[in-house]
């Protein structure tokens, strides 16, 4: 009979860029059992954005740091679904150009971060120098690194000019074939295999019922993407999900690693695309009316909801992050593994505990 | 093996980042620093105080002067944006790091472009809650 031991995991951790606890409860070295617990990041967001819709977009933005356009573009969204005005094509365009940039970025920082969970120092640093050379493209085009205060309810406040057009060009042209031998370098390292192949396995089932999004659900096979719904100009261009069937780690980190391709590709398709014109349009009034805005983050569906009442401040605001939805299904990957593998489990789901507690 | 050869490279080349704070970052032209203000523009029409999405200016008239409180400014470029006189410009340098919290008070006697630093003062600046 061996001995049942629970080791708290987290808030603070080596693996863990931010504070998430899971109660582990072991045998030996194998989980048998785990507790979530989360809320060490609240900051009562839904109540702060809901104060004053003209400047929430700012707030938004600042839900997460790494997919901030995304939560600024489905804020701005669902405003202009109440107002009920189109949004210009051009600044449909340059938001889809800044969204896939911003899951570039985000794709690279989780897969250097599962190389670093697994122990792979080396490779983190070659998805960081990858991950540079788009930080700094878009520091070139929005003015800033991270958050690109570049979304107004109706459009876009800056435009991309000219030479930001060839800028984005050129530098997606270098990084195509960077991203090729990264992705080789995942897909065939033994050391990654041995730590990521049949590790923290999601059947498909499982995925559903736990009501996984993004990468995770796409690894387990389900082809569910909001993207495909063509929000912002995902209508004009060509793409497939990328699904795999494994629903293990391994799978987890191909999916991202294989979406970064994606992006770069989706990234060329839209910039031919881009006619001359204007990039927003002025809104009167205040809104009056509710809506649901979804847009497809870095680490799935992100939704929100908004019901305004004709005041500057909004009646409610409601978030349902991509994380939370996925961190949750923690619990369903983690008994039955070894201890060592926790962190590659926990870090191959993407947690963002920004987003999960707002 | 294709990482031993990327990481043999590495050892011999020059280093892919740049030693900040010794040498200069590497800021791009568009970059949204900091605000500065040209007073003798100013027409003190409170756009900018009231457009701030986190309070970070606070306009006073009869002292004839802008005050930004530094630690609360999320260069958002709104400020710039709604000025009607182009008085506030955004600069690509960040603003170097406090030991204390600062405000920057730009004044009509003063040169363009140039503040006042004073301690940022109690209820930040403005009337103290009820």
């Amino acid at each position: 009979m061996s001995k049942v031991t629970t080791i708290p995991f987290g808030p603070q951790h080596a693996a863990f860029l931010e504070p998430l606890n899971v109660k582990l409860t072991l045998e030996e070295e194998k989980v048998v059992g785990a507790v979530l617990n989360q809320g060490y990041n609240h900051r009562g967001m839904e109540y702060a954005l809901s104060l004053d819709y003209k400047k929430s977009q700012y707030l938004a933005e600042r839900v997460c740091g790494i997919c901030s356009f995304h939560h600024s573009s489905a804020y701005c969204q669902g405003l202009e679904t109440i107002y009920g005005i189109e949004v210009p094509e051009r600044a449909r365009l340059i938001r889809t150009i800044m969204m896939e940039c911003q899951r570039l970025t985000s794709h690279l920082l989780a897969l250097g971060h599962i190389a670093e969970a697994v122990g792979y120092e080396n490779l983190f640093m070659q998805c960081f120098r990858e991950r540079e050379h788009v930080m700094t493209l878009v520091n070139r085009i929005s003015g800033n690194r991270v958050h690109y205060s570049m979304n107004v309810v109706g459009g876009v406040k800056r435009d991309l000019s000219e030479e930001g057009t060839k800028d984005v060009l050129v530098t997606m042209r270098d990084l195509r074939p960077k991203l090729e031998e990264l992705q080789r370098v995942f897909a065939r390292d033994s050391t990654l295999s041995k730590r990521t192949r049949g590790v923290g396995k999601l059947p498909k089932q499982a995925a559903m019922e736990w009501g996984n999004v993004g990468p995770v659900s796409r690894a387990s096979g389900i082809p569910q993407d909001t993207r495909l719904d063509g929000f912002a100009a995902y209508s004009m261009v060509q793409f497939a999900p990328v699904v795999r069937e494994e629903g293990d780690c391994y799978a987890r980190m191909m999916v991202r690693m294989d979406e970064c391709l994606q992006a770069v590709d989706i990234i060329e398709q839209c910039l031919p695309l881009l006619q001359d014109g204007p990039v927003a349009v002025q809104v009167k009034g205040h809104p009056k009316g509710e809506a649901f805005s979804r847009v497809e983050a870095p680490r799935g569906e992100l939704l929100y909801y908004i019901r305004a009442k004709g005041t500057l401040g909004l009646d409610r605001i409601k978030l349902r992050t991509p994380a939370l939805m996925n961190v949750a299904s923690l619990l369903v990957m983690l008994p039955g593994c070894q201890l060592a593998d926790v962190p590659t489990i926990t870090v191959s789901v993407d947690p963002c505990i920004c987003c999960t507690d707002r | 093996m294709s990482m031993l050869s990327t990481s043999l490279k590495n050892l011999f080349s020059r280093p892919f980042t740049t030693k900040y704070p010794d040498e200069p970052a590497n800021l791009p032209p568009g970059n949204r620093g900091r605000v500065l203000y040209d007073m003798s523009k100013c027409i003190f029409c409170k756009k900018c105080e009231r457009s701030c999405p986190t309070s970070a200016i606070i306009t006073n008239k009869d002292a004839k002067s802008q005050t930004v409180i530094r630690h609360r400014c999320i260069v958002c470029n709104t400020c710039v944006e709604v000025c009607p006189t182009q008085t506030i410009t955004m600069v690509p340098e960040y603003s170097k790091p406090d030991t204390a919290p600062t405000v920057n008070v730009f004044s009509v006697d003063l040169p363009r472009h140039e503040y006042r630093v004073e301690h940022l003062p109690r209820y930040d600046g403005r009337r103290k809650p009820e």
